[in-house]
């Protein structure tokens, strides 16, 4: 499953919203086996890129390709987790029950819950240490126990291409913590992530490849090259009427 | 003594329009549950209730032109519904008003609408009977309707249940893991038109949602588990009805109401008294922490 060898080819990906420009024109590679941060100012396109990568967007120009496929061809291998999940939470179900909804992609509307399938449910909620929470309904766990929730539903899925969109926004030190060992984790797995991320230096710490955009793209590769000085004055300057602020 | 319970519960059903009434009534609480329980949790409920209301029109001009046929009134309510659904969804996108507000305006029209069709062409009667529901107008066609309504909705849920799941829970990942349907709104709606009409008859287009309604709020304060939500709205409709219908028998109110005082005295208990969800509940957790407060302070 994990192919270190794919690469997402990206080819003049233009995206408009009406008559905003979203991106603009971006062409370029993202290796899978990885930690990719997305970073960029407010409305910069990350959200539309990842959405892009998902293959939920008509792109205006362009095209997106893993392989030779379209990403819609992707799931269940691509797994995408909202900034703050529009869920229902008050919807009477349990944890348990949402980490087994990611096996109804490959079952579809009929197919039996085998015990095999039950198996990778619980694999996956051991994974990310659930099995306490799992009888529990959705309300009641924290904001890190429900991110955790998510991923466990996205590896249940067998996803290993995760697309998160700001994972570290409102989670406190301990959770961050978590998450982060979690994506170590999944890097020694081979398993890719590619996240839109705001703390530069968090970016800068623990991911090894970064695209940085401005509605066009910047800069792309590793990540210390990418978040140079330059590049960042070039993408956050026009965001920064405050004489003298610097990224 | 005993005899005299008997009698009291058993009399009313020696009727035939009684139990024609009753099996309609017990028939739309299965649908009722099932479509309630998603009204509730997409947060639809005065959606619902405005489009219950703005079928009137539709009902009217049937029932003008071609007297009681059930068909005709669920083919006028259908138009109805589907006109005020399109108009308003029109309404609330093209322009500044707000879902609420486009429906809103629709139903209220729609509905003065239905009411001079029925009083200028019928007695003060005919209206009471359209608003409240009228058991002795029960007839085996209505019967027939319900419990196609409630066989097309069980089926329905049976078939697409992950779907409906994802599409109340999370749209999100439905549409990622492809599962995402544009049908959805629309089948649901249609639905929700059927089982109205074939309930106009017992509970009268002003409290047919009560059957739908009622239950699944309530299954609601007590139920963590989506099946058990649903499984407990069904049951709780079908017991509503029926003392909802011995009520009317013996009291001479009209089926919808008594139906809807039954459902909501359920409603009202479970409100005040969910060991999880209910009011005591919360009240009690607010008294406890303010004490703890005040001890800490101490």
């Amino acid at each position: 499953m994990a192919a270190h060898h794919d690469i997402f080819r990206l080819q003049d990906v233009t995206v408009r919203y009406g008559r905003r420009l979203a991106l603009d024109g971006v062409s370029t590679q993202i290796p899978c086996g990885g930690l990719v941060a997305l970073v960029g100012p407010n409305g910069a396109g990350k959200s539309t890129l990842l959405r892009s990568l998902l293959g939920w967007l008509p792109l205006t120009r362009g095209e997106i390709r893993l392989g030779d496929l379209h990403p819609r061809h992707l799931h269940p291998r691509l797994a995408y987790l909202p900034q703050r999940a529009e869920v229902e939470w008050d919807f009477p179900i349990t944890v348990r029950e949402v980490v087994a909804q990611g096996r109804w992609p490959s079952l579809g509307f009929f197919g039996r819950f085998s015990a095999e399938e039950k198996r990778r449910v619980d694999r996956a909620l051991e994974e990310l240490d659930l099995i306490p929470l799992a009888q529990e309904q959705i309300r009641r766990l924290s904001g890190g126990q429900q991110q955790r929730m998510f991923l466990a539903r996205a590896i249940a899925q067998g996803a290993d291409i995760f697309l998160l969109d700001e994972p570290f926004n409102g989670l406190d030190l301990a959770a961050t913590a978590e998450l982060l060992h979690l994506l170590q984790q999944w890097l020694a797995q081979g398993r890719t992530v590619i996240a839109a991320i705001h703390d530069l230096s968090l970016a800068r710490a623990h991911f090894s490849q970064a695209l940085l955009l401005d509605t066009r793209l910047i800069a792309a590769g590793p990540t210390a090259e990418v978040l140079s000085e330059a590049n960042l004055d070039t993408a956050f300057r026009r965001h920064m009427p405050v004489l003298g602020a610097r990224p | 003594m005993i005899a005299t319970w008997i009698d009291f519960f058993a009399e009313p059903f020696r009727y035939d329009f009684m139990v024609r009434g009753l099996g309609s009534a017990v028939l739309l609480s299965i649908s009722g549950g099932l479509l309630g329980s998603v009204l509730v949790l997409r947060r639809l409920a005065l959606l619902g209730d405005a489009l219950s209301h703005s079928l009137l029109p539709g009902v009217a001009v049937a029932w003008i032109l071609f007297g009681q046929g059930v068909m005709a009134m669920l083919l006028g309510a259908l138009a109805t519904g589907l006109l005020i659904a399109v108009g308003s969804t029109l309404l609330s996108r093209l322009t500044r008003l707000k879902e609420d507000a486009a429906f809103g305006a629709f139903f209220l029209v729609a509905y003065a609408g239905g009411i001079a069709l029925v009083s200028q062409s019928g007695t003060r009667v005919d209206l009471l009977h359209f608003l409240f529901g009228h058991i002795l107008g029960v007839g085996p066609t209505d019967l027939w309707l319900s419990a196609a309504a409630a066989g097309v909705t069980l089926l329905f849920f049976v078939l697409f249940y992950r779907g409906i799941v994802l599409e109340v829970f999370d749209p999100t990942f439905s549409r990622a893991a492809g599962m995402h349907g544009r049908w959805f709104q629309l089948a649901f709606l249609s639905l929700a038109v059927i089982n109205l009409v074939a309930a106009l008859q017992t509970m009268g287009v002003v409290l047919a949602l009560g059957l739908f309604l009622l239950p699944a709020a309530t299954a609601y304060l007590w139920c963590d588990r989506f099946s058990a939500m649903l499984l407990v709205s069904a049951l709780l409709g079908m017991a509503g009805s029926v003392m909802g219908l011995i009520l009317s028998f013996h009291s001479g109110l009209s089926s919808g109401p008594s139906i809807v005082l039954c459902l909501g005295a359920c409603f009202l208990f479970s409100a005040l008294s969910s060991p999880r969800y209910g009011l005591l509940h919360s009240l009690r957790l607010a008294w406890r922490e303010r004490r703890a407060v005040r001890h800490t302070a101490d």
